[in-house]
């Protein structure tokens, strides 16, 4: 920053719309059904795209046969994927070797790796003509044996990649502090054999959508799409199809919803490319069905920890974790292997746990590939932490949240240097659980519940505490692979002045639900001193805006940070060319010059003379009446600023650096009644409560909180990407996924917490993934109701099913989820 | 959706559709509420050449029910929404259970009771309820019409008695025979992941009561096997006996066994039957208060 940008960045104008419950700007299209997704958008000339889709997990494609479908009516161009192959490179694989050789190709070439893998794309006039003719598709399979255990995916008896050699993709080493001198001197060592957090995914309200238009006149490729991270999807895919990342235009309006699924929709983007350009230019449009959707877009992160040893001194304060864990990517690793290192971002959870050594590895697996699910691989690793608090809690027979006050990190250590290097912004967790106590009535639920187990009933009531770190550090990127040639993390915006005065705001963000249009506004407002409804800001994503910077898009929890502080510095950098121009203009000294908005709409005005100028005078005076201007007068009203996060690269060898700039927190408690007939898991009282640092727009932030809440609800007892052993997925529709409603939905009260940031201008903390505290929640709940009836809960998925299994006899030899405790 | 390609044609009478069906061949399918066709076809698991829509059949969609509480008339293109809200319903709050409780307000819309009955899904709701009581469907096909009984129309998972071109006309169900002064009560619970999914288990009981002692009693279970099961062994246990806590546990113990259900993403198949026993259980109770007069509003178990 140069000294004259830091200036105006210390006087953000009046902070009178940064706080409150602005009304979003979206709304007025969303709710009158006027929102524009990428469906809606209708070319001249499209093509449609339906994938022929293998019904293997794992298998050799012996034959394809695509002749009828070629010749069927409507029928523009059948691609398959050994086609497709010749036509690109592979994409880039993030890790190194082994998992760096994997060729990924956008559709199977010699074999098919899991169920609903693309073997070939028929191209029609009509979505009907593609749906039809691609019946007629013919493909002979030989089925191989599926693996669909990333335990026994690393056995390495059926490997999936040939070109690796190996179905393991990344593996290392997580040591610090003395682990072993702790063991020898814990009052308490407590072993936990296996737990298992479940695959589930998000059920955005849109599926994904591509329309690609390669247009060969000049080479350029013009994507319409709903991907949430393009700035790092035209990255895959401008080598992959051998095209200028330049010539890569992108463009996104309005998206029903990501958390995160769509990062990795790149490969259906690159056969739509490819499909247009065999067809001349045409527009060729993918709208992915629910199925499809299930089935082949991405699944989250699944894990499975081993071996957990924990030292515990005699007050119940932990000392020491080791564990190994094992991380199921799918079949391809595509983001991955990041979510290798992403968890470290959390290293200790909540918790002053100092000495720790976890082993890491990632798998590839029969099944869909992986995407970063919302609380993307930090939630795996904070259940496991919550799990192993409430296990030891209930062995050493400290209640859940005494067991927490004892292990928390306090407010006074903030801000906290992890064992691995990570700072911990700011936070006050134990405040978090008094706020939440307060919120259930956490003494009136123990008398009650006490009560109730006299009279047989299983009731439990369970805390779990969980972090949304947000801004990340692509710098961990190089702990996984030295060479990997990213770090930092940045955003970029474009505030300016139109011709008529008009404050136009572009971001390089990514919205897709969260009100980036009216928290920008806001920031504009204060700055600027104007009303929000006065600031216009773009919908939507647009390479050809250039504002974007190559770490642009909505993910990791960073809008507040990254997005507004671009909005911020973009806004305060006009600021400070109006000031300039307004005192040309008025002849004033720019420091008698008020911002505000006069008879006349926004203006700047002279203090001292009472004469102003409004932003249409202004304009107008740079853009189309600029005779006369001085020339050294060097202002554009056109104003990119792009933030950057203040990292280092990390200390590679030690796994060691600060890997992200704030840390929200969320603390959930649950009190939850098993029914002794029908099993069924019920809520009976639930509270959520946030603290994200300073709230921008509180209305939005409870939204997302709830939405949050929702999402990890639905993960804890109802969503599974459940597979067979043969690779099949027996949750390919939402009859079998049972993606969480309202009937379904317990009321939750909502409290929260401010504890600014210190490390973004406005005290904010990136906020939206909530850490998947439910499904901590309702494992702690649930642990409390069954551990007198002798049960552990050791998976992150529990149903009434998996409840009956562990509480009879049956269930102790062949429960997956649940076990007994021995 | 995007089903396959297909002929639309708009039947007149059900007369006329029986017709068209039986010229149109085996692939043509009648199309009622479509909330089972209509996804399939969607899935391309269904694929039919020719769809005969009964939508524009006049003088299909009603709820009669003669006043002394003897006869209740459905037509077959009677939405589920119109049952729930009917005064049959009100009388005999069995219907009510069922009826309000099928997938969620859309399909409620849309669906058919014909509909329903004709698919013979295994997890259907309306079967197990129906055969509770006396039900007969009226048929009406190329030959002519015909009534069998609701226990000899459902032969298999998905297949009924309806012949080629056959269609249902009515349902007709009957209260059981009782004397003056005995009283019937029914309740249907099903046990469902959310609003819009088939249940994992259901219970369907209808007793008549004289005095404190359960004079008859039928007990169904719906969605452990391929068509509803009568737990005859639930209902011995209570018929002839006043109904206490041990005689109801009796009955629900012994539905346990009642049930052949397959493991799927809605629970193990010892889970379903551990689930059914749960439901008759409180089906039996329900359906005992109701029978004293006693009003019981029943919702499903979501979970």
């Amino acid at each position: 920053m140069t000294e004259e940008q830091k200036t105006v960045a210390k006087s953000p104008g009046s902070n009178r719309w940064v706080g409150q419950s602005v009304a979003r700007k979206e709304e007025a299209r969303l709710l009158r059904g006027q929102g524009k997704f990428v469906d809606d958008y209708r070319l001249q000339g499209t093509l449609h795209v339906k994938f022929v889709r293998s019904a293997y997990a794992h298998a050799r494609i012996a034959s394809i046969d695509v002749e009828q479908a070629r010749n069927a009516p409507g029928v523009a161009v059948v691609l398959t994927g050994a086609e497709v192959a010749k036509l690109v490179q592979p994409f880039i694989e993030i890790g190194p070797d082994p998992g760096g050789k994997i060729l990924d190709y956008p559709m199977a070439v010699d074999k098919v790796h899991f169920q609903g893998e693309p073997v070939a794309a028929v191209v029609a006039e009509s979505i009907e003509a593609a749906e039809d003719a691609a019946e007629l598709a013919r493909v002979d399979y030989e089925s191989l044996p599926a693996v669909v255990d990333a335990e026994e995916a690393l056995t390495d008896g059926s490997v999936l990649h040939p070109s690796s050699g190996t179905n393991l993709v990344w593996q290392g080493e997580f040591e610090y502090g003395d682990v072993d001198g702790a063991f020898s001197k814990a009052a308490h060592v407590i072993e936990i054999d296996r737990l298992h957090f479940h695959r589930f995914s998000s059920t955005p309200l849109e599926n994904n959508v591509v329309i690609a238009q390669w247009d060969a006149s000049d080479n350029q490729i013009y994507f319409w799409c709903n991907n949430s991270f393009p700035a790092f999807a035209i990255q895959f895919l401008s080598p992959a199809l051998g095209v200028g990342i330049d010539q890569i235009h992108f463009q996104s309006h309005d998206i029903g919803g990501s958390f995160g699924i769509k990062i990795t929709n790149y490969p259906y983007m690159a056969v739509c490319a490819l499909a247009s350009r065999a067809c001349g230019g045409r527009p060729v449009k993918w709208v992915e069905t629910r199925t499809e959707h299930m089935t082949a877009s991405a699944h989250g992160n699944e894990r499975t920890f081993r071996d957990t040893r924990v030292a515990l001194d005699g007050d119940g304060v932990i000392t020491a974790i080791e564990s190994r864990h094992i991380d199921d990517c799918g079949a391809y690793p595509r983001y991955e292997p990041l979510g290798c290192i992403i968890w470290a971002q959390v290293l200790p959870g909540a918790y002053r746990v100092q000495n720790m050594r976890i082993h890491f590895s990632q798998a590839v697996t029969n099944k869909c590939p992986v995407g970063p699910n919302r609380g993307y691989s930090r939630m795996q690793h904070l259940w496991f932490l919550e799990r192993v608090i409430d296990i030891c809690g209930h062995r050493l027979g400290i209640p859940a949240d005494e067991m927490r006050l004892r292990n928390y990190i306090k407010s006074s250590e903030m801000p906290y240097t992890t064992p691995n290097g990570c700072v911990y912004d700011s936070g006050d967790y134990a405040a978090m659980q008094r706020i939440a106590k307060d919120l259930i009535g956490w003494d009136e639920w123990q008398s009650k519940i006490a009560e109730a187990r006299r009279q047989g009933r299983l009731i439990g009531i369970g805390i779990g505490t969980t972090l949304d770190s947000g801004t990340n550090n692509f710098g961990q990127s190089q702990i996984i692979n030295p060479r990997a040639p990213y770090s930092g993390q940045s955003e970029g915006a474009n505030v300016k002045l139109d011709i008529y005065g008009e404050i136009v705001v572009s971001i390089g963000s990514v919205p897709q639900g969260q009100g980036h249009e009216t928290t920008a506004a806001q920031v504009v407002a204060d700055v600027l001193n104007v009303h929000p409804d006065m600031v216009k800001v773009r919908p939507g994503f647009d390479t050809d805006r250039n504002v974007h910077t190559g770490h642009s898009g909505t993910y990791a929890s960073q809008f507040a940070v990254t997005g507004l502080s671009a909005v911020h510095g973009a806004a305060a950098k006009l600021k400070s060319e109006l000031s300039r121009l307004a005192s040309f203009a008025l002849g004033a000294n720019e420091d008698d010059l008020e911002f505000g908005v006069g008879t006349q709409g926004p203006e700047v005005k002279d203090n001292k003379s009472g004469k102003s100028i409004n932003y249409w005078g202004l304009a107008n005076l740079v853009n189309v009446n600029n005779a006369g201007l001085p020339p050294d007068l060097d202002v554009t009203l056109n104003c990119r600023y792009v933030y950057r996060a203040p990292f280092k690269v990390p200390d590679i060898q030690r796994k060691y650096g600060n890997l992200t700039l704030t840390y929200a927190a969320q603390l959930h408690i649950a009190v939850i009644e098993i029914d002794r007939e029908t099993y069924i898991p019920k809520i009976l009282g639930y509270v959520a409560v946030d603290d994200c640092g300073r709230v921008v727009n509180p209305a939005i932030v409870r939204g997302q909180v709830f939405g949050a809440t929702a999402h990890g609800i639905g993960a804890a007892l109802y969503e599974d990407c459940r597979y067979d052993e043969a690779g099949n997925l027996l949750a390919s529709t939402f009859s079998d996924y049972i993606p969480i409603t309202a009937l379904n939905m317990p009321r939750i009260r909502y409290g929260h917490l401010e504890s600014p940031s210190p490390f973004s201008y406005n005290g904010a903390k990136g906020m939206g993934e909530g850490g998947a505290a439910p499904v901590h929640t309702v494992c702690a709940a649930l642990q409390d109701a069954l551990w007198s009836s002798g049960v552990i809960v050791k998976d992150s998925h529990n149903t009434a099913d998996s409840v009956f299994r562990a509480l009879s006899t049956l269930g102790l030899d062949r429960g997956q989820g649940l076990g007994a405790r021995d | 959706m995007h089903p396959g390609p297909f002929r639309y044609h708009r039947a007149a009478s059900l007369e006329e559709a029986a017709v068209m069906l039986q010229q149109l061949g085996e692939d043509a399918r009648p199309l009622a509420g479509g909330q089972s066709l209509v996804p399939l076809m969607k899935l391309r698991l269904a694929g039919p050449t020719d769809l005969v829509d009964l939508a524009f059949v006049p003088g299909l969609s009603y709820v009669r029910h003669e006043d002394d509480g003897g006869e209740i008339r459905f037509g077959a293109l009677t939405r589920h929404a119109e049952i729930a809200d009917s005064g049959a319903a009100a009388r005999f709050p069995i219907l009510h259970d069922c009826a309000a409780g099928i997938g969620d307000v859309q399909v409620r819309n849309r669906g058919t009771i014909g509909g329903s009955v004709a698919e013979a899904d295994p997890s259907g709701d309306w079967a197990p309820v129906l055969l509770t009581h006396v039900t007969e469907i009226r048929c009406v096909g190329p030959g002519g019409e015909r009534t069998v009984a609701l226990r000899d129309f459902i032969l298999d998972a998905y297949t009924t008695a309806l012949g080629p071109g056959e269609l249902v006309r009515e349902i007709v169900m009957r209260a059981p025979p009782h004397e003056d002064g005995e009283r019937i009560g029914g309740a249907y619970i099903a046990a469902k992941r959310c609003a819009q999914v088939y249940a994992t288990a259901s219970a369907a009981v209808r007793l008549t009561l004289a005095g404190d002692v359960c004079r008859d009693v039928a007990i169904y279970l719906g969605a452990v096997a391929l068509t509803p099961v009568e737990v005859t062994a639930a209902a011995e246990a209570l018929r002839g006996r006043a109904l206490t806590r041990e005689t109801i546990e009796a009955a629900a113990d012994a539905a346990r066994s009642g049930g052949d259900p397959q493991p799927d993403m809605r629970g193990s198949a010892e889970y379903k039957c551990a689930l059914a026993t749960a439901l008759v259980k409180r089906a039996i109770e329900i359906a005992a208060r109701r029978a004293r007069g006693e009003q019981v509003e029943v919702s499903h178990e979501y979970a």
